[in-house]
């Protein structure tokens, strides 16, 4: 499910994402917030078709261009309005299975692979067109997943396919091809994706079991027509093929509007419910004013939505029917620490670490239950396989008495010295860290709190194999509902370790054990039976305290009173499902 | 005076071109990770290498300048890869001089970006130099006036309480107030004198210009009734009330002429600095500013685009300076420029 790409600003202080909003300190006030839904109390009804939805949004949405966008909030939005593709996820589903298996978009089934899911087949359904009534082809797939390869031109969006499409790669890593705009190794590429008519074929140099899951959780695979594309320049330029198109001109600070695109065909694609006339995405508002605005409930505001958290200091302002209009669920964003095993290398050290971790204290500085939940393992609970491990202790944490006996075990010596890395952020994350060090330190770890700034040496730091720090925070959210896109571009040493970098293993955490794991469930064609081998993976990390679990962040939104059908899917990553949602009649 | 004015606006020109190579200096001296900002954090390092050439920050630092003094002096086209703009002409965008550059974040070349937004951030600063500049001087006056009796201490207890407010604070308590929660006015947006007409610009602009006024007005009435003070015992004061002159001579003639001269020094150079942008007000307010973009160009390390701001608001600031002197010899005779 797609990630918030820049986790260093935004999510790797998803601690602080959550959590700026403790800026008040306050105690969240969870007596006053009964009534507020979870995603269970969400279901969908007959909607009211038309109405405008105004969406508030407090960071910009950086691109709209298909390869490109990789914030989790915007792949859900333009999914669902303006990008079809072969596969996508039911619409407005809060059942966890049902919400993350595909379901056929422009293919006319979900995908047939061969035996070894090497190689991948779709076939184009008859009938669908771009928003200027030209059909959908064929060809305008294998032009967008081209796109990928021109790295100097496409940046910033996921590159999965690089890695797997059967394109020769050159002495220094990279693909022979290197993108439609130079064509260089363009009849490499065309071997690997190929059209036959109506239908596609994807060669892969490794399996891909879960690729369609892929292809329904990013917009990266999704069909782009040539002659639309301008590169950097079409970036904010959206040609649509769902429901809606844009009306006029995006403009990165202020949004833009969508509205109906009369070429696209309800009957046809069902998924869609495509209820409101148009939406307008206002951005750039602070995140206090759009809770506000929303408490408030005036004019506008009544039909409009929001992917923002209420903030803790606002949490006293959820009551009465305010709160009936307020969801709070688990987000797919998952925090954690690293113990680096350059530098603390007996294991009862580092489950010594794991015992005494507080949960309950760090989670209690972020705004508490409202904020952040509990986490015992690293793989969200949204992902298919997510089996919480009692190894790293209770859900609250904190065993003071445990990892003392574990220390004396290990017959160190004590305070046992460590330096705890982590982002700044807001002062409630600081809070949340500095409580943290406090429960170490009674149970003696001698611990110096190392904050860094995460848009400037953070992530510099903590990737150096030689770096000073024993503990490193750390965030994820998975890119498809699969624990392949969780545990091995995090522990695969294969993946990272190189000799200035360890890339996202930031323990340097190096298990032969562990990566004969990864091969044997990333080729494993069953994805029942693969999760059964990620399951022993997660197990096989756990017992080596390759990462101590924190917390799963919470999304606690509120909407307009205007606003029905409103269902945070498991589809779209928990953010708002613009495929169902509508204006209620007296509300237009 | 013409003379005097070509030299001001030649060493003007010399001090954009040293703060351009120091704004260079200085983006490459901190830790500015643009590559890492536009990869993301699954970015391997590989990656990282091509992303940073794709955005041409691996040239060495010189040769980024120059390219860049070049823009401005003969345009330029972008992207930067003479091959890749070759082989695919569409993605070429033409940037003429003078040319800022190119920020790959918006994908839209710095004087378009800037001059999108500078209508807002000039119109915010406008109407709050109005009015400060009549409430603050009007206030200052009759403090000055009434020195020591109830309504210059209340004019005076007021002033340093709309000082000690932050803006931060007062506009988030208007816009939340006012605004949203008693609904007495419509959320503060920015539309275009052209198209919406005087009222509608006006009125859009009222809660921010208000925010934005409100510490400036402070010091504006303080510094104007301690001018007043200090003017009302100069001989010629008493020389022109011992002739007889009526009181409205005596201030609105002698006075404030006197007074206007350091009025104007002040309230010039913060015209300026207002008109690169009021980055906190424009935030709160959401108004699309040159100061909210200057935001975004440092959080995204979007080098171009700071360069380009930079600028902007050191010719403003140069610029004022040279108006506030040559209006000095308007103001007060006895200056001489030359």
């Amino acid at each position: 499910m797609g990630r918030t790409r820049k986790r260093f600003v935004a999510l790797a202080t998803s601690a602080v994402v959550a959590a700026s909003l403790a800026a008040c300190g306050g105690d969240g006030g969870s007596s006053s917030n009964d009534g507020v839904g979870n995603q269970e109390g969400q279901e969908v009804t007959e909607a009211t078709k038309g109405g405008s939805i105004t969406y508030l949004q407090s960071s910009v949405t950086e691109h709209l261009d298909p390869q490109r966008v990789y914030v989790g909030r915007d792949i859900s939005n333009l999914g669902r309005l303006v990008y079809r593709s072969w596969v996508q996820f039911p619409s407005g589903t809060t059942d966890a299975t049902e919400g993350t298996t595909p379901i056929a978009d422009l293919a006319t089934d979900t995908g047939t692979a061969n035996e070894d899911a090497t190689e991948w087949q779709f076939t184009l359904k008859d009938g669908p067109v771009w928003q200027d009534g030209e059909p959908i082809t064929c060809e305008d797939f294998a032009y967008g997943v081209s796109r990928t390869f021109a790295t100097d031109v496409i940046t910033g969006g996921p590159n999965y396919i690089i890695g797997y499409l059967d394109v020769p790669t050159a002495d220094d890593g990279s693909s022979q091809y290197k993108g439609p705009y130079t064509g260089e190794g363009q009849e490499l590429f065309d071997q690997a994706v190929s059209c036959d008519g109506n239908t596609i074929t994807y060669k892969f140099k490794k399996p891909w079991p879960d690729f369609p899951l892929a292809i329904a959780s990013l917009r990266a695979f999704d069909p782009v027509r040539e002659d639309q594309d301008k590169g950097d320049r079409s970036d904010l330029v959206p040609f649509s093929s769902g429901p809606y198109m844009l009306d006029g001109e995006w403009d990165e600070d202020s949004g833009g509007t969508f509205v109906r695109n009369p070429e696209w065909d309800g009957e046809e694609d069902t998924n869609r419910q495509a209820n409101f006339d148009d939406i307008t995405f206002e951005v750039g508002v602070e995140p206090e004013t759009i809770i506000e605005r929303l408490i408030a409930d005036q004019g506008e505001d009544t039909t409009a939505i929001a992917a923002q958290n209420i903030t803790s200091a606002q949490y006293n302002q959820i009551t009465g029917d305010v709160a009936e209009r307020a969801v709070n669920i688990q987000s797919p964003f998952t925090n954690y620490l690293v113990p680096n095993f350059n530098r603390i290398e007996d294991v009862k050290v580092r489950q010594a670490l794991a015992l005494a971790t507080n949960r309950a204290a760090y989670i209690g500085a972020l705004g508490g239950e409202l904020a952040s939940t509990p986490a015992q393992t690293i793989v969200s609970p949204d992902v298919p396989g997510h089996q919480p491990l009692d190894t790293f202790g209770s859900p609250e944490g904190g065993d003071v008495e445990g990892a003392k006996a574990l220390l004396e075990e290990a017959g160190v010596e004590t305070p046992y010295p460590i330096t705890l890395t982590y982002p700044i952020g807001s002062a409630s994350s600081e809070n949340a860290f500095a409580l943290l060090k406090e429960t170490y330190d009674e149970a003696g770890f001698d611990v110096t709190l190392d904050g860094l700034d995460p848009s400037g040496p953070y992530y510099e730091t903590i990737q150096k194999p030689d770096s000073d720090s024993d503990l490193i925070w750390g965030g994820w959210g998975a890119d498809w509902p699969s624990i392949s896109t969780v545990l091995p571009p995090l522990f695969d040493s294969r993946l990272n370790l190189t000799a200035n970098s360890n890339g996202q293993d930031y323990g340097n955490y190096d298990s032969d054990e562990a990566n004969a794991l990864i091969d044997e469930a990333l080729a494993e064609t069953d994805l029942d039976a693969a999760n059964e081998l990620w399951g022993q993976l997660d197990q096989l990390l756990a017992d080596d305290v390759a990462y101590i679990p924190l917390d799963t962040t919470n999304f606690y939104y509120l909407r307009g009173s205007g606003i029905e059908n409103y269902v945070n899917s498991v589809s779209t990553s928990g953010y708002p499902d613009l495929g169902v949602i509508a204006v209620a009649e007296d509300a237009q | 005076m013409f003379a005097y004015a070509l030299r001001r606006l030649f060493s003007g020109a010399l001090l954009l071109v040293v703060m351009s190579m120091v704004t260079f200096l200085l983006f490459y001296a901190s830790s500015s990770t643009p590559e890492r900002y536009a990869c993301g954090q699954k970015c391997t390092a590989q990656q990282l290498e091509q992303t940073k050439a794709a955005l041409g920050y691996d040239e060495p630092i010189t040769t980024q300048w120059a390219k860049f003094a070049k823009g401005v002096v003969a345009g330029r086209e972008f992207p930067d890869d003479e091959a890749l703009r070759e082989a695919a002409p569409e993605l070429v965008t033409q940037c003429e001089a003078p040319c800022l550059g190119y920020s790959t974040g918006y994908g839209e070349t710095v004087r378009d970006l800037i001059s999108d937004r500078l209508p807002v951030s000039v119109s915010l600063a406008l109407v709050a130099f109005a009015l400060w500049i009549i409430i603050g001087v009007l206030l200052g006056v009759m403090a000055a006036l009434f020195k020591g009796r109830v309504l210059d201490r209340g004019i005076v207890a007021l002033s340093l309480i709309a000082f000690a407010f932050p803006t931060f604070f007062v506009g988030q308590i208007f816009l939340t107030y006012v605004s949203i929660r008693w609904g007495l006015v419509d959320t503060p947006r920015y539309s275009p004198i052209a198209e919406a007409g005087p009222w509608a610009w006006l009125t859009g602009l009222m809660l921010p210009a208000i925010t934005l006024a409100l510490v400036y007005m402070a010091g504006y009435i303080r510094i104007t009734r301690a001018f007043v003070l200090e003017t009302q015992t100069e001989d010629y004061i008493r020389t022109a009330r011992a002739k007889g002159l009526p009181q409205r001579t005596v201030i609105g003639k002698h006075t404030l002429r006197a007074v206007l001269t350091p009025l104007v020094t002040l309230s010039g150079l913060d015209l300026a600095g207002l008109l690169g942008g009021a980055i906190i007000t424009e935030s709160i307010f959401n108004f699309n500013g040159v100061g909210k973009l200057s935001v975004t160009a440092i959080a995204r390390f979007d080098l171009p685009l700071i360069v380009g701001i930079v600028l902007l608001v050191a010719a403003i600031v140069i610029a004022a300076n040279i108006i506030v002197d040559m209006l000095y010899a308007v103001i007060d005779p006895r200056v001489r420029l030359g």
